[in-house]
C-alpha cells in the first residue's frame, strides 16, 4: 500500500478561537476514512484544509509527495449543498472542472457523460438543476468532482440535506461507485451509522479546540449491504463512537442553545 | 397551465375593450365637449391623419432617436459603473454618495437647465434620459455581482479556477437577471424623461406634439401622443420580458 495522504502537526486558528489542534494522519491509497464529531469539532474545517480552501495555522497537508497549499486537480470536493449552476445543464455543471482546467474537447465529454450514467442519471444530460430532485442534485455534485478524475475525493456531509431514505439508497450507491474506482475519500459527516457503513477508518474529532479524539478501524467485510446495519457487530462500532462523543455533543448542543 | 392563460387573456381583452367603449360613451354622450376629453375613435382619426400628413413620423423619430441614444450610452455606462464598483471597495465608496444622491433627486426636473446648457435639440433630452436611465442599471449592476452566491464561487475555486473565470463563469452569468431587470426599468424611466424634456422646450417630438395639442385645445392630437407613447413603452417593455425569458431561463418560475 502507498501513502496518499499525510497530515502533520496541522493546526487552525481563526482569530482567537482554537479550532483545530495537532490534527496527524496517514491515509493509505483507496482507503475510505470518515471523519465524525459534533458540530464545532472542525471537522469541516480540516476537509477545507485539506481541498485547499483555507489555509492551515501550521502544520502540512501533503498529497503524493506535494504540499498542499491551494486547490487542485488532484482533489474533488464534494459540497454539503450541491452548488449547480442554475442556467447550466446537468453535463455542463458536471463539466465544470475539466473546463476549469481548459479540457472540453469530445474525449472530456464522453467521460463526463460515463460518469453520469455511473452516477444513475442516464438520461438526464440536459436537464436543469431546478428540474431535479434533491438527490439527483447531489449525484450530479458528485460527477462533478469526479469528472477531473481526483486521486482524493473530499466529501463534506454530502447527504445531510437530503431525506432518511434517499440518504440511505446514496450511501449504498456511493459505495458501489467506490467499488469499481476505489478513489482514496476523506468524508465529514455528523451521522455515526453512516461513517461506519462507508468507511474502512473513523476517526473521532472532539471539540474545542478540534482534535483527534481515536481513530476506529471498521473491519467489517465488504462489499456491503444496508442489511449490515442490523449486524452486532455494526451496532457495536457505532455505540462505541456514540460513547466517545456523547458528552462533547451534548455541551455542543447546549452552547448552540443559549 | 394553458387554460388559465387564455382565461388571463379573455379577462384583460374583455377590460381593455369594456373600458375603451366606456370611454367612448362618456366622451361622446357624458361629457361632449372636445376641449376636455377625446374619445378613442376620435383619437384613432387623428392618430390616421397625423400618420398620413407624415407629422407623426417626425415626432416619432426624433423622440425614439433621443431615447435610443440616451438609453445606449446610460446602459454602457451604468453597467460599466456597476462592475467597477462591485470589483473595487474604494471606487464603490467613492461613487455610492453620487449614485444614491443622483438616483433620488428627481433629475427630471433639471431638464430645463440642460436646454440652457445645451439648447432645445436633442442633446439636452439625451441628457435627460441618461441621467434617468443610468442609475437603476448602476445598481442592478453593482447588486447583481455583489450578491453572486459565495458557495458557487467556492465551487469554482474548489477547482483551481481563477479570478477571470469566476467572473465569466459564476459572478456575470448570476448578475444577468439583475442587470436585465435593471435595463427593463430604464425603458419606463427613459420614455418619460424623453416626454417631460421635451415639454420643457423643443422643436419636435412626442412631447412637443403633446404640448403643442394642449396649446391648442386638440384633445385627439395630445391623447394621440400619449398613446403612442404608452404603446411603444408597452411593446418596449413585452419585448424585454421575452429577451429576459430566452437570456436568463432559470430565473422563471
Amino acid at each position: 500500500m502507498t501513502r496518499k495522504v499525510e497530515v502533520t502537526g496541522l493546526n487552525k486558528w481563526f482569530g482567537d478561537l482554537e479550532a483545530l489542534r495537532g490534527i496527524a494522519l496517514e491515509v493509505e491509497r483507496g482507503e475510505f476514512i470518515s471523519v465524525v464529531g459534533p458540530s464545532g469539532c472542525g471537522k469541516t474545517t480540516f476537509l477545507r484544509i485539506v481541498a485547499g480552501l483555507e489555509p492551515a495555522s501550521s502544520g502540512t497537508v501533503i498529497i503524493d509527495g506535494r504540499v498542499v497549499t491551494k486547490p487542485g486537480n488532484d482533489r474533488g470536493f464534494v459540497f454539503q449543498t450541491d452548488n449547480l449552476l442554475p442556467w447550466r445543464t446537468v453535463l455542463s455543471n458536471a463539466m465544470i472542472g475539466p473546463e476549469v482546467g481548459g479540457r472540453t474537447g469530445p474525449e472530456e465529454k464522453r467521460r463526463t457523460l460515463d460518469l453520469l450514467k455511473l452516477v444513475g442519471l442516464d438520461g438526464f444530460e440536459n436537464y436543469y438543476p431546478r428540474q431535479l430532485s434533491g438527490g439527483m442534485r447531489q449525484r450530479v455534485n458528485l460527477a462533478r468532482a469526479l469528472a477531473i478524475d481526483p486521486e482524493v475525493l473530499l466529501m463534506d456531509e454530502p447527504f445531510a440535506s437530503l431525506d432518511a431514505q434517499t440518504r440511505e439508497i446514496m450511501q449504498t450507491e456511493l459505495l458501489r461507485i467506490w467499488e469499481q474506482g476505489r478513489k482514496t475519500v476523506l468524508f465529514v459527516t455528523h451521522q455515526i451509522d453512516e461513517a461506519v457503513f462507508l468507511s474502512d477508518r473513523v476517526l473521532v474529532f472532539a471539540r474545542r479546540p478540534g482534535r483527534l479524539q481515536e481513530c476506529v478501524e471498521i473491519k467489517l467485510p465488504r462489499p456491503r449491504s444496508l442489511g449490515i446495519k442490523r449486524t452486532p457487530e455494526f451496532v457495536a462500532y457505532v455505540d462505541h463512537i456514540w460513547r466517545l462523543i456523547e458528552d462533547d455533543v451534548r455541551t455542543a448542543v447546549i452552547h448552540e442553545h443559549v | 397551465m394553458w387554460e388559465g392563460v387564455r382565461r388571463n387573456n379573455l379577462a384583460g381583452t374583455l377590460s381593455v375593450v369594456g373600458g375603451l367603449l366606456l370611454w367612448e360613451i362618456i366622451s361622446r354622450f357624458l361629457v361632449a365637449n372636445a376641449l376636455f376629453l377625446a374619445a378613442p375613435s376620435q383619437i384613432v382619426n387623428a392618430i390616421y391623419e397625423l400618420t398620413l400628413s407624415g407629422e407623426m413620423e417626425r415626432h416619432v423619430a426624433i423622440s425614439a432617436a433621443e431615447f435610443a441614444i440616451g438609453y445606449v450610452i446610460a446602459s454602457v455606462l451604468g453597467i460599466a459603473i456597476g462592475f467597477g464598483m462591485a470589483n473595487s471597495p474604494s471606487f464603490k465608496q467613492a461613487m455610492q454618495p453620487w449614485i444614491s444622491g443622483l438616483y433620488a433627486t428627481p433629475t427630471i426636473a433639471l431638464a430645463p437647465l440642460f436646454i440652457l446648457w445645451l439648447g432645445i435639440g436633442i442633446w439636452s433630452k439625451v441628457l435627460v434620459v441618461i441621467f434617468l436611465v443610468l442609475f437603476p442599471v448602476t445598481i442592478n449592476t453593482e447588486a447583481g455581482l455583489r450578491t453572486t452566491s459565495e458557495r458557487l464561487i467556492e465551487m469554482l475555486r474548489s477547482f483551481g479556477a481563477t479570478q477571470q473565470q469566476i467572473f465569466f463563469k459564476v459572478s456575470l452569468p448570476s448578475a444577468l437577471p439583475f442587470i436585465l431587470a435593471g435595463l427593463k426599468l430604464g425603458i419606463g424611466r427613459g420614455l418619460i424623461g424623453v416626454v417631460v424634456a421635451e415639454l420643457f422646450g423643443s422643436r419636435a417630438g412626442l412631447g412637443r406634439l403633446i404640448s403643442q395639442s394642449a396649446d391648442a385645445f386638440n384633445m385627439p392630437e395630445l391623447f394621440a401622443g400619449v398613446i403612442v407613447l404608452a404603446v411603444a413603452g408597452i411593446a418596449m417593455t413585452a419585448a424585454f420580458t421575452s429577451i429576459e425569458r430566452r437570456l436568463v431561463p432559470w430565473t422563471r418560475d
